[in-house]
């Protein structure tokens, strides 16, 4: 019995079935050119159509209409419309918060409408189109937890927050200890169940909150001064963002921004 | 809107996540897997010290790394060195790639429990070595790895949720979306997480079938 024959075949069928897989692989996923999309003014993903991140599981700013229909909220349909007045088709790529920055920087989406609160880290790095949001941070607490009235209160007690938001880096700051949660519904749980001592979020969350669920037992101890959200860009889309601002701006005085606040807030959350 | 009548109302567009989501991600990485991982087994097996180099580096990899972190590489990595792939691609690349490793041992140890007298009698009556490999080895090794190569693929099922973290909206996506709507989150998890069971009983029982099916293979 020769041994050579042998190898010979197991090295074929090895080399043929890897062959096989890579073949499958790229036939699969054929790498989407990026020179197609390099050719319009914008340096959009797609020629043609705004591709925005957005997370779709942050009520009410971007989420699901009864949990599963379509995405709506108030974020997404200020992109939309944007990308009506840009004369563009508009396509949600749907995220995790803590994925999002990483797939704007690898140039999968070309902007994030997802509450992005501008702040001096982020401005490093990315472009911001002028605020569709204004409205404070606050400190949410159990009803009748005293021990925490302020910011500066939050030393050494523990918040529940998602990692790379903009109230991690606030609770942070405040000396906290951070527990990383998925959103703001686990972010309840861990404090209803005095897991946590707090947690950070938008004002408009937890008005929202309070609107879905009369009968919680939460309380607001303190706000920081308004900070502003807005649609956020790699630095090299500087072509796009004076477009979106003008369109912005449109809306703006057109009232649709004002009509958009009413309709998830009850009020304009604009200015 | 009462717990129950959010359950009730959730499990069509759970189930059908699940259907269009889950198990097609599954079933594709498994199979493309399942080639990788043979071929990766051969090479593992084989007395070239390049060829069996190779598949050790490339196992110890796949074993000795976070699943998601391989998912990130694929969507979020390939990026930067210009090669950009769509979530669904990725997400069957990397589980693929995965299983690849994971089944590339169960093979090689199933093709080792063939008692080494089935190899000789196949060169006896004539058989050259692919012959004896494809005709009499493998189906007996086949019959040892259904229920290990189970265990990878009933995992596979549930690991396939890390999938959500790079676009793709399978059921635990879903899951995700509605419990954010209703903050109901444990309820819905838990609900998605039933249905996840349901699929793994039903390949349970699939097991079972081949692992009658597969016994003509084995020498009593």
């Amino acid at each position: 019995m020769s041994r050579a024959p042998r190898v010979r075949t197991l090295l074929g069928l090895a080399a043929a079935s890897v062959a096989v897989v890579a073949l499958a692989a790229c036939s699969s996923g054929a790498p989407a050119s990026s020179e197609a999309a390099g050719d319009d003014e914008y340096g959009l993903v797609k020629a043609g159509t705004l591709t925005v991140a957005t997370e779709g599981t942050y009520p009410p700013f971007t989420y699901h209409e009864g949990g599963a229909g379509d995405l709506v909220g108030y974020d997404v349909e200020v992109a939309e419309a944007v990308a009506d007045k840009l004369g563009l088709e508009i396509q949600f790529e749907e995220t995790q918060w803590d994925a999002i920055f990483a797939g704007l920087d690898a140039g999968r989406f070309d902007v994030i409408a997802n509450q992005v609160s501008i702040n001096p880290d982020r401005e490093e790095d990315y472009l911001f189109s002028t605020p569709y949001t204004v409205s404070p941070s606050v400190v949410v607490v159990n009803e009748g937890d005293d021990s925490i009235s302020s910011f500066e209160d939050l030393e050494g007690k523990t918040t529940a927050q998602s990692l790379t938001s903009n109230f991690y880096q606030l609770a942070v700051d405040a000396g906290a200890n951070v527990e990383a949660v998925e959103g703001w519904a686990q972010a309840v749980a861990l404090l209803e169940q005095g897991r946590v001592d707090a947690t950070v979020n938008d004002k408009l969350t937890y008005l929202d909150y309070l609107k879905q669920t009369p009968d919680a037992k939460l309380a607001v101890v303190a706000e920081t001064d308004p900070s502003e959200s807005a649609l956020t860009f790699t630095k090299d889309k500087t072509a796009l963002v004076k477009a979106v601002d003008e369109a912005l701006a449109e809306l703006r005085d057109e009232g649709v921004l004002a009509e958009l606040g009413e309709k998830y807030f009850g009020e304009d959350v604009s200015q | 809107m009462t717990e129950w009548q959010l359950a009730l109302d959730s499990f069509w567009p759970l189930l059908w996540g699940g259907i269009s989501g889950t198990i097609p991600l599954a079933v594709a990485s498994f199979a493309l897997g399942l080639v990788l991982a043979l071929g990766v087994a051969l090479m593992r097996l084989s007395r070239n010290r390049v060829l069996s180099g190779i598949a050790r580096f490339y196992i110890s990899v796949i074993r000795g790394t976070p699943l998601l972190v391989q998912l990130f590489v694929i969507f979020y990595g390939m990026p930067s060195i210009g090669i950009t792939i769509d979530p669904w691609p990725s997400a069957i690349i990397a589980f693929s790639l995965n299983v690849g490793g994971y089944a590339a041992e169960v093979i090689r140890a199933a093709i080792l429990s063939v008692p080494k007298g089935q190899w000789e009698a196949g060169y006896t009556i004539g058989m050259s070595p692919g012959t004896t490999l494809t005709r009499l080895i493998l189906p007996q090794a086949a019959r040892v790895s259904v229920p290990p190569l189970s265990n990878t693929f009933i995992s596979l099922v549930k690991d396939t949720s890390l999938a959500s973290l790079i676009l793709v909206t399978e059921m635990f996506r879903v899951a995700q979306e509605i419990a954010a709507f209703s903050r109901e989150f444990l309820l819905i998890y838990i609900e998605a997480a039933l249905i996840y069971w349901l699929f793994c009983l039903v390949l349970s029982s699939g097991q079972n079938l081949l692992e009658k099916r597969l016994d003509r293979y084995v020498a009593h």
